[in-house]
């Protein structure tokens, strides 16, 4: 009876494995492997089409530490993250307060905030071009109507970082409120009427009992956005190039235009393992002290 | 079983004697879509390989791909060996793709021939060095120069077909030509310039101010390797100085248009320096009434040469094509006087050899002879290995000292240490 049993294990071990070795496969073909490669590149000087890979060492990453257009592309991402995540967070979780009350057209609300999520990022970005223009575009049209003066928007070193940090914020926002809302519908209404019988207001009834209670799907959306942050590119390569004067550089434009515009793989590698590194550990404090504030229902 | 095994041989033999009597060889060419060049749209006309096609036997397929990411995909493409026959790119690219020694030479006695028949600035353009040729340089090239509006020229008293010639008239003839509104808002430049983007763009567009003053992005200019980038000196101060006096003093130029060509086209500049080729094929479409000069950009004093800036787009063939033989003969019967003189005056466009400027239209049409004048004038970009870091350097002090991010010495001494730099780095 016991290794009819076990047969029967392994056959169904086995089927498993079938089931998810074509996963398996590409995500280790298409992910593993490149991050594998890039990490190794990073200590070399690369010629890729010569096939040409000197060992350096770890010049690639003491050139870096010199290097200031690369120093100040990881000031700008951490800016740019820094904005991005709490505010995208809690204008999300807002929105998500809002609809959970359902009223007259808030399921077509929510999918005209949720709509830039699914538009893709450079076309989306064309069009804010437009309205950042300074000239013709709506924003300084808007501003004019309110007697405010004209903003230069993405042709000022000064406020070009600010002008993608709002077009983030918008192309974000409807997935930050999708989360948060099935956090809240997710926390048991008896804690609410337990509360309102109490004697607690709505403020406090938000603060107390729907912010804990929404610490995983914040702790989820803080890690996931802070991801997605550090890897800015497409908008800042559409909206500005990383200009004008490299106010808006962001570590991955730098990596794009160290390895396909001039050719340095291996240096282009090792800013990719750095941000790696980066991300690897801001994700595990944020994992860690995360924790903390969870509450268990 | 025999009998079966004979029948399907003799199936399969009958299947497939028509493919191979008419297997067709293909040759793609991989060019810029969109308006980035006014000679990569001749691609999209289906006529345009017709003869070639029959005569040849062979299919031709253009592929237009995104000018924005197009060096990417070129060099992605050559890692997997899997890229056009041809392709169509900037000659500033071509530094970046000899690094990774990624191109065919043309082959010396050719390169001799065309060297030999072509006008001297195919020819500058053409020869990197002792005859060497990576490609071969489109008709229609493109010379910077300086475009004004005439009404505009009128409207502020000055005489419409008197460009301004140095440095103080631009000034201020910028000045007369900017026009604000009650608020003393800049509501059209006398000078637009280039301050975004790319910073190689940035660098194209100036190149003028820098290179009459005195700067040199290489000193040698054919020079693969090593070499000396003259930034930070007194030329390169007054070239960048010019601008922000513009910006700051005369206030007639503004951080607030960002593309000349098109403030210009929309009536909103009166004066711009870019290709001249671009505004002759985009000014129909978007501004018909428009009516406009070209001359070269304006020198720093009386008695100084002028300095204009020569590009092309060049047809070259990478070493992982699969057709090599029949790219060469495309480019080789596309780059032919007979078809340089027939698809000039088609598409008109400036002629590349000698003798086709010696024919109708060319020798007598006043915008190709106001071109072949400012050629000499022309000159173009270094072709040193390190050139991308170089024009990353210059781009970017461009754009701190315009936007007031840096001292202007400051910009210039990191620039000139940047860039020396990068030719260094390549070098080795």
């Amino acid at each position: 009876m016991g290794w009819r049993r076990r047969g029967f294990r392994r056959r169904h071990l086995l089927h498993a494995y079938l089931f998810i070795a074509p996963v398996v496969l590409l995500f280790g073909v298409f992910r593993v492997v490149p991050a594998v490669q890039t990490l190794l590149y990073s200590v070399y000087k690369v010629e890729l089409l010569r096939g040409r890979f000197t060992f350096v060492g770890l010049d690639n990453f003491r050139a870096l530490l010199a290097d200031e257009a690369f120093g100040q592309a990881m000031v700008n991402t951490l800016a740019y993250v820094a904005a991005i995540v709490p505010i995208s967070a809690a204008l999300g979780l807002g929105l998500a307060v809002l609809f959970d009350t359902r009223f007259r057209l808030s399921e077509l609300f929510k999918a005209v905030y949720f709509a830039p999520m699914v538009t893709s990022t450079a076309a989306a970005a064309m069009v804010w071009w437009w309205l950042y223009n300074p000239q013709f575009g709506l924003l300084n049209v808007l501003l004019r109507l309110v007697h405010l003066p004209d903003q230069p928007w993405l042709m000022s070193s000064r406020t070009a970082l600010t002008a993608i940090i709002i077009f983030s914020v918008w192309k974000s926002l409807g997935y930050n409120m999708i989360i948060y809302l099935a956090g809240l519908q997710a926390i048991p209404a008896q804690f609410y009427e337990a509360a309102t019988i109490d004697g607690a207001g709505a403020l406090a009834r938000f603060w107390r009992i729907s912010v804990p209670l929404l610490a995983p799907t914040t702790t989820f959306l803080l890690i996931y956005n802070g991801i997605l942050a550090f890897q800015v590119f497409d908008q800042v390569f559409v909206l500005t190039g990383g200009g004008p004067a490299n106010a808006t550089n962001v570590v991955v434009l730098d990596i794009y235009r160290q390895a396909f515009e001039r050719f340095n793989f291996g240096y282009a590698a090792a800013e990719a393992t750095v941000l790696f590194l980066l991300i690897l550990g801001i994700t595990v404090v944020q994992y860690v002290y995360s924790k903390r504030f969870e509450v268990a229902y | 079983m025999r009998r079966l095994a004979s029948l399907l041989v003799v199936f399969a033999v009958l299947a497939l004697t028509p493919a191979l009597a008419t297997a067709q060889a293909k040759v793609t060419l991989w060019y810029p879509a969109g308006d980035i060049t006014a000679g990569a749209a001749h691609f999209a006309d289906k006529t345009l390989f017709a003869e070639f096609e029959a005569k040849h036997n062979v299919k031709v397929e253009a592929v237009g791909l995104d000018y924005d990411t197009m060096q990417q995909k070129i060099f992605a493409a050559a890692a997997g060996k899997n890229i056009g026959d041809i392709l169509f790119v900037d000659n500033g690219w071509i530094p970046g793709f000899l690094k990774e020694e990624m191109l065919e030479p043309v082959a010396d006695a050719k390169a001799k021939a065309w060297l030999a028949a072509v006008s001297p600035e195919i020819r500058e353009l053409s020869d990197y060095g002792n005859g060497r040729m990576w490609g071969y340089p489109q008709y229609g090239i493109d010379v910077y120069g300086l475009t004004w509006n005439k009404e505009h020229f009128k409207e502020a008293g000055l005489d419409p077909e008197k460009p301004p010639r140095t440095w103080a008239e631009f000034r201020e003839y910028a000045k007369k030509l900017t026009k604000r509104d009650a608020q003393g808002n800049i509501t059209r430049v006398g000078y637009a310039i280039r301050h975004v983007g790319h910073p190689h763009g940035i660098v194209h567009k100036h190149f003028w101010a820098l290179y009459s003053a005195g700067v040199r992005l290489v000193d040698d200019p054919l020079l693969l390797r090593g070499g000396k980038a003259l930034i930070n000196n007194d030329g390169g101060k007054a070239a960048l100085k010019l601008v922000l006096d513009m910006l700051d003093v005369d206030k007639s130029t503004s951080l607030n248009f960002p593309d000349p060509r098109a403030a210009f086209l929309k009536g909103i500049a009166s004066m711009q320096i870019s290709e001249t080729v671009s505004i002759k094929a985009r000014q129909p479409k978007e501004a018909p009434d428009l009516k406009w000069g070209m001359a070269l950009p304006p020198a720093p004093k009386a008695g100084d040469a002028p300095v204009s800036l020569l590009g092309a787009w060049v047809y070259a063939v990478p070493k992982q094509a699969k057709n090599k033989a029949a790219a060469w003969q495309l480019i080789e019967w596309l780059n032919s006087p007979e078809k340089d003189y027939e698809l000039c005056k088609k598409y008109d466009a400036s002629p590349r050899y000698q003798v086709n400027w010696g024919k109708e239209p060319f020798k007598s049409d006043p915008y190709n002879q106001a071109l072949k004048d400012m050629y000499p004038a022309g000159k173009k970009l270094p072709i040193n290995l390190g050139f991308n870091g170089v024009m990353d350097a210059v781009g970017g002090a461009i754009q701190k000292v315009w936007h007031h991010e840096a001292q202007l010495e400051a910009a210039l001494a990191e620039a000139d240490r940047q860039a020396n730099k990068a030719i260094a780095d390549a070098a080795k």
